[in-house]
C-alpha cells in the first residue's frame, strides 16, 4: 500500500501532513508514505516516518496539467492520496471532477458549500454561525458592522487569515494585505465570539461517515492555534445530523469543524475545512485514528486499532535530522534591512489561489466583477444641498454648510427627545458646543429646544452670545474654569465634576457665591473602561473618597451624575452595557450618600447613523430602566456632538494633477489635505463628484489614490477610491460627513 | 470513535486515589463567609465589589466566572476571620475569601451558587512551598495535608439541579472529567444549608449528594 500525504508544512501554523503521516504508520506500520511538498522549507519534509518525499516545485512555478497527470497516473497505479491543504483539494477537486476511487478528498460540489462564512452546509447542526458582512459592501456599511459589534470582529480571507481589527485604520491596513496576498477583495467581517473553541474531526468514504471525535483545545498558541487538548466523542445530537449532511455532500476523506462554545454552551460555527486538522494526531494518541480508518474504509484492507489512551494530548517542540537528499536551503537575505525570518507560505499557496482565480476554480482575482463594491448612499438632503451650490464660484478647498440636512438633523433629534420624554423624566439635548463651535449650528440647536455644554467658559460664553440663557447651559470637562474670571454670573444649569480636586474646587466656588449652578455633579469612569476622564472607580479606595466627598456638597443644590464614552469607539452595544453599568454605580451612590441623582448626563459620543437610527423603543426602554433604578432622576440628558455636526458640512476640493497607468488613474493630488480632514484615519467619508449631466454621484472604492496638496507622507485623503472617467485636473469632489471633528479640528498647514 | 463499530470500549476503572484521613481531617471546616461590621465602611466595600462587577462583566453571559476577583487579588495567605473593609484593602486574598465574594459576586447576577469545599491532590514539592509562604505570613496552614489540600470554590448552577464548579482563585471551571494526578479533584462537598436543598446535584453527568463528601 502506498500512500501520498500533502501539507508538510509543521510551522506555528501547522498544516497537517506530519500529523496524517504519524497515525497511518501507527495504522499501517507497512505502508510505504510518500510525503507531498512544494517547498523544501516545509519542515515536515524531513519527518523521519515517510518512506519517500515526493517534492514539487512551488506552486506558482507548477505545470498544473503535468502536475494534474503525473498524479491521475499515481491514483490509477494504486497509490492512494490525502491532501493536507485547502487550496490543493480545490484544485484536484476541479482535475476529477469525477472524484477518483484512490483521491482522498472532497468533491467540488461538496466543497462549494462549506465555503465560508455561511457554510451552507451546516444546516441541521446545532450550531450558529456568528453574524458577518462581505468586505465589498460599501466602507460607510462596514464601519457600521464594526460598530455594531463592538469592533470586536475579525477580517478574515477566503481560505487562510484572520486577523483582529479594532480599529478602521487597523481595519484598512489588514484588508490591503489580506487582498493583495490572496488576490481578491472577497473577504468578509466577523463578529467575535467569546467561548472556549473546540472542533470537530470526521472523516468519510463516498458520503459514509467512518467516524468522528470532538477536541476541546486546552492550550492555544497566540495565532489561536491547537497546543494541547482533549479528545471525546461527538454526542448524539451532533452525530445524526452530521452523518445525513456528510451523506448529502457524498463526503470523501478528512474534515474539521471549528467552533466555539460560548458561556451558555450555544456552539458557533467558525468554518469547516476540507481536510484533516493539524492535530490529528491528538486523536490517534487518544484511540481513535481517523486517517487510518479513511484508508480502512477507501481499501477494505484493515488497519491496526491505536491503543485506548487517556483523551488528551499535547505539542511538544522536537528536533529531527535533515534528509541528506534535501539540505536545507540558504535563509534569504534581510530585505531593506528588516529582520530575517522563515516565509508564511514558503509552498506559494498565493500563487496557487491566483491561479486557481484565473481557471474560474475559485471566484475572485482580476477578473472579480464588482472589485469596488457598493456606493454608500447618502440622505437625499445632502443632495439637494449640494445641489444650492455653484461649485464654479467656489474657491476649494471649502467648507459647504449643508443646510437642509443640519435643519433636518436637530429637528429629528429634538422630535426624539419630545417623544421619549415622559410626566416623571423629561429628555434633554444639549449639543457639544466643541465638536463644531459654528455659530449656525448653535443657533439651530437653541431653536431645537436644545440647552449648550461646553468644556471652557469661552464655549459658554459663546452661547450666550448666539442667545442661550444661563439657565441652558451645562459646563463640563478637565478644564472648565479656565479662562479665570469668566464664570457666569447668573445661575447656570449644571456642572460636573470631572476629578476630586475638581470637586473642591466647585465646592469652594459655590460656597463663595462665585458659581452658582442647579445641578452639580460628578464625572464618574466606570471600571474597565480606558479613558482619561471623570473620576475613576476601578479601585476601591477612589470609590470610598467619591462617596466621602459627595457628602460635602451643599444641600441647596441638586445632585448629577455624568458619564460619557463614546460609542463610536467602543460600540453601540458595549456603549448601552455601560449606561446599564453608570446605572448600577448611581444606585450605589445614592445608597452609601444619602443623596438622590436627579440629572442624569450620558454625554454624546454616537456616530450620526447610530443616534439618528437608534431604536427608539431601546432608548426608551433605557429611559424606564433608569427610573427604575433611579427613581429621583427628573432630567436625562444627552450631548450630542457630532452626531449633529458630522453630516452638516462637507469639505469640496479641486483635482489639482492626474496620473494615469495603463488607461487607469492610479493617482490624484488635489487641493485639500488631511489638515482639512484629520479624522479620515477615523471613519470613512462618502466622496460625491457631479457627473457631465449635473448629477451628484458616491464614489465606490477602487483603484486610486487621492493624494493631499500637503507635502507630507501621510497625506493621503483616500486610499482606495474609484474616480469618474476622464475625471481631470479642475473637477470637483466633495467629501461629505467632515461637519464634526474634521472642520473643528481642521488646521491651518502649507498656506504661506 | 469508530461508527462502524458498535464498540463498548471498556471503560476504564480508574483508580479511587486513598482520601479517608483526608476529608476526616476537613470534615468539621464550614465554608468561609466574609463578615460585615455593620456600618458604611463594610457597605462601602461591598458596594464597591458588587458595582464593579457588574462593570467588569460587561456584555457576557451571568454564567461567565469572575476572573477579574483573583486578577486583582491573587491567590496567598490571609488573616481570619475577614471583613468586607478588610478584604478589598488586601493585596492577597486565600481562596475562602474568593469563594465567599464569588458567592455574593453570583448572587448578585441572579445566578444561584453554592460554597464548595474540595480535596485536591498535588504533590509535597508543592505543599512545601506553600507550606513555607503561609508560615512567612504568620497564617497557619491547615488547609495542607501531605500531598492533599483542601480548597474552596463555587457551585453554580446552570439550569435546575445541574451545576459547574467555579475554582474562584484558580479563576476557571473545573473540569467534570477527571482522571486523577497532579491538580486533580480527589473529593468535593458543596453546601446548602437551605431547607429546600435538594439530596444532590449533577456535575457533568455525575450525582454529587449535597452537604456531604463525595469522592470524584
Ligand atoms: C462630556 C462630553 N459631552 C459630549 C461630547 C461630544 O461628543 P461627540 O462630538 O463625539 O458626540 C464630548 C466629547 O468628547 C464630551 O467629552
Ligand atoms: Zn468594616
Ligand atoms: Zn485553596
Amino acid at each position: 500500500m502506498k500512500i501520498y500525504v500533502s501539507g508538510l508544512y509543521s510551522g506555528g501554523n501547522p498544516q497537517p501532513g506530519v500529523g496524517i503521516t504519524r497515525s497511518l504508520r501507527q495504522g499501517y506500520p507497512d505502508a510505504t508514505l510518500v510525503g507531498v511538498e512544494y517547498s523544501n522549507r516545509s519542515s515536515g519534509i524531513h519527518w523521519p516516518q515517510l518512506d519517500e518525499v515526493w517534492l514539487q516545485r512551488p506552486w506558482d512555478e507548477l505545470n498544473l496539467s503535468a502536475h494534474g497527470d503525473a498524479i491521475r497516473a499515481l491514483l490509477d497505479g494504486g497509490a492512494l492520496w490525502i491532501s493536507g491543504s485547502d487550496l490543493e483539494s480545490m484544485w484536484l477537486a476541479s482535475v476529477f471532477p469525477e472524484g477518483h476511487a484512490n483521491l482522498l478528498t472532497p468533491n467540488a460540489a461538496a466543497l462549494a458549500r462549506i465555503t465560508k462564512p455561511q457554510v451552507e452546509a451546516h444546516e441541521g447542526l446545532p450550531v450558529q454561525i456568528p453574524p458577518y458582512i462581505p468586505t465589498d459592501r460599501s466602507d460607510w456599511d462596514l464601519h457600521a458592522f464594526c460598530r455594531k459589534h463592538d469592533w470586536r470582529v475579525w477580517l478574515k480571507g477566503p481560505y487562510y487569515d484572520a486577523v483582529r481589527t479594532r480599529s478602521w485604520d487597523s481595519f484598512e491596513a489588514v484588508r490591503n494585505a489580506l487582498a493583495k496576498v490572496w488576490n481578491t477583495e472577497r473577504l468578509f467581517l466577523q463578529s467575535h465570539v467569546t467561548g472556549y473553541e473546540e472542533s470537530v474531526m470526521l472523516c468519510a468514504y463516498e458520503g459514509e461517515l467512518l467516524g468522528c471525535v470532538r477536541m476541546r483545545k486546552r492550550e492555544i498558541t497566540e495565532e489561536g492555534k491547537t497546543w494541547a487538548g482533549d479528545v471525546s466523542e461527538v454526542d448524539e445530537a451532533f452525530l445524526t445530523p452530521l452523518r445525513r449532511i456528510i451523506h448529502e455532500l457524498n463526503w470523501t476523506g478528512g474534515g474539521e469543524l471549528e467552533m466555539v462554545r460560548d458561556a451558555d454552551g450555544k456552539l458557533w460555527l467558525l468554518e469547516m475545512n476540507p481536510r484533516f486538522p493539524a492535530w490529528v494526531h491528538g486523536a490517534t494518541i487518544a484511540g481513535v485514528n481517523l486517517p487510518a480508518l479513511l484508508v480502512e474504509g477507501a481499501t477494505g484492507v484493515a488497519a491496526q486499532r491505536p491503543e485506548p489512551g487517556r483523551g488528551e494530548f499535547t505539542r511538544v517542540v522536537v528536533e529531527v535530522p535533515v534528509r541528506s537528499e534535501f539540505p536545507l536551503p540558504p535563509l534569504p537575505e534581510h530585505l531593506g534591512g528588516g529582520a530575517g525570518h522563515s516565509l508564511k507560505h514558503p509552498s506559494g499557496l498565493p500563487a496557487l489561489a491566483e491561479r486557481l482565480h484565473k481557471l474560474n476554480v475559485l471566484d475572485g482575482g482580476d477578473n472579480e466583477s464588482s472589485s469596488g463594491g457598493d456606493a454608500p448612499t447618502v440622505p437625499n438632503t445632502m443632495v439637494e444641498d449640494l445641489l444650492a451650490q455653484d461649485f464654479n464660484r467656489i474657491e476649494t478647498p471649502a467648507w459647504v454648510f449643508m443646510e437642509s440636512t443640519a435643519v433636518d438633523t436637530f429637528k429629528r433629534a429634538a422630535a426624539m427627545a419630545h417623544t421619549l420624554s415622559t410626566n416623571q423624566t423629561r429628555v434633554t439635548n444639549a449639543y457639544s458646543i466643541k465638536t463644531n463651535p459654528d455659530a449656525r449650528l448653535i443657533k439651530l440647536a437653541l431653536d431645537s429646544g436644545f440647552m449648550a455644554e461646553g468644556i471652557s467658559l469661552l464655549e459658554l460664553h459663546k452661547a450666550l452670545k448666539v442667545g442661550f440663557r444661563p439657565d441652558q447651559l451645562i459646563l463640563n470637562g478637565p478644564g472648565k474654569w479656565w479662562p479665570e474670571g469668566m464664570i457666569p454670573k447668573e445661575q447656570i444649569h449644571a456642572v460636573f465634576c470631572d476629578s476630586a480636586p475638581d470637586l473642591k474646587k466647585t465646592v469652594a466656588a459655590l460656597k463663595s457665591g462665585e458659581l452658582k449652578a442647579k445641578i452639580v455633579g460628578v464625572r464618574i469612569r466606570t471600571p474597565h473602561i480606558p479613558s482619561r476622564f471623570g473620576i475613576a472607580l476601578d479601585t476601591p479606595e477612589t470609590f470610598k473618597s467619591l462617596v466621602e466627598s459627595i457628602a460635602t456638597l451643599p444641600e441647596d443644590t441638586g445632585f448629577g451624575v455624568h458619564f460619557h464614552m463614546a460609542s463610536s469607539n467602543i460600540g453601540v452595544k458595549a456603549w448601552w452595557r455601560l449606561f446599564d453599568s453608570m446605572l448600577r454605580w448611581c444606585q450605589s451612590l445614592e445608597r452609601l450618600t444619602g443623596r438622590t441623582i436627579e440629572v442624569l448626563d450620558i454625554g454624546g459620543g454616537w456616530f450620526p447613523d447610530d443616534w439618528h437610527n437608534v431604536d427608539h423603543s431601546d432608548f426608551a426602554k433605557a429611559v424606564k430602566r433608569a427610573q427604575a433604578a433611579l427613581p429621583n432622576v427628573g432630567q436625562i440628558i444627552s450631548e450630542p456632538g457630532k452626531a449633529m455636526a458630522q453630516p452638516t458640512m462637507a469639505l469640496a476640493m479641486r483635482v489639482l494633477e492626474t496620473q494615469e497607468e495603463d488607461g487607469e488613474i492610479t493617482e490624484a493630488v488635489v487641493d485639500a489635505s488631511i489638515a482639512e480632514l484629520p479624522m479620515y484615519f477615523h471613519y470613512p467619508h462618502r466622496v460625491l463628484t457631479q457627473d457631465r449631466g449635473g448629477d451628484w454621484k458616491t464614489l465606490k472604492r477602487g483603484k486610486s489614490q487621492l493624494m493631499g496638496r500637503l507635502c507630507m507622507e501621510h497625506d493621503v485623503v483616500a486610499a482606495n477610491i474609484e474616480l469618474p472617467e476622464g475625471t481631470r485636473a479642475g473637477d470637483v469632489l466633495v467629501f461629505c460627513d467632515a461637519g464634526g471633528y474634521d472642520r473643528s479640528m481642521s488646521y491651518v498647514f502649507g498656506r504661506g | 470513535m469508530y461508527l462502524a463499530e458498535v464498540e463498548t470500549r471498556a471503560v476504564q476503572a480508574t483508580e479511587v486515589p486513598e482520601v479517608t484521613s483526608c476529608t476526616a481531617k476537613w470534615d468539621s471546616w464550614p465554608a468561609s463567609t466574609i463578615s460585615h461590621h455593620g456600618q458604611a465602611c463594610c457597605e462601602i466595600a461591598r458596594e464597591w465589589m458588587l458595582a464593579n462587577d457588574f462593570s467588569q462583566l460587561g456584555d457576557a453571559a451571568a454564567l461567565t466566572g469572575p476572573r477579574w476577583l483573583p486578577k486583582k487579588y491573587p491567590w496567598g495567605p490571609s488573616p481570619w476571620p475577614m471583613h468586607w473593609c478588610e478584604a478589598v484593602g488586601r493585596k492577597k486574598l486565600d481562596c475562602g475569601a474568593h469563594q465567599a465574594i464569588s458567592q455574593e459576586l453570583f448572587t448578585a447576577r441572579g445566578v444561584q451558587s453554592r460554597p464548595a469545599q474540595f480535596v485536591q491532590q498535588f504533590s509535597e514539592d508543592a505543599t512545601r512551598h506553600w507550606g513555607h509562604k503561609w508560615g512567612e505570613d504568620q497564617v497557619p496552614a491547615g488547609w495542607i495535608d501531605g500531598d492533599v489540600i483542601y480548597h474552596e470554590g463555587c457551585a453554580v448552577t446552570v439550569d435546575g439541579d445541574e451545576v459547574k464548579l467555579w475554582d474562584a482563585s484558580a479563576g476557571w471551571w473545573i473540569d467534570p472529567q477527571q482522571s486523577g494526578g497532579y491538580g486533580a479533584l480527589l473529593n468535593v462537598r458543596i453546601f446548602d444549608p437551605s431547607a429546600e436543598a435538594p439530596q444532590s446535584l449533577s456535575w457533568g453527568g455525575r450525582q454529587l449528594a449535597v452537604n456531604r463528601w463525595n469522592a470524584v
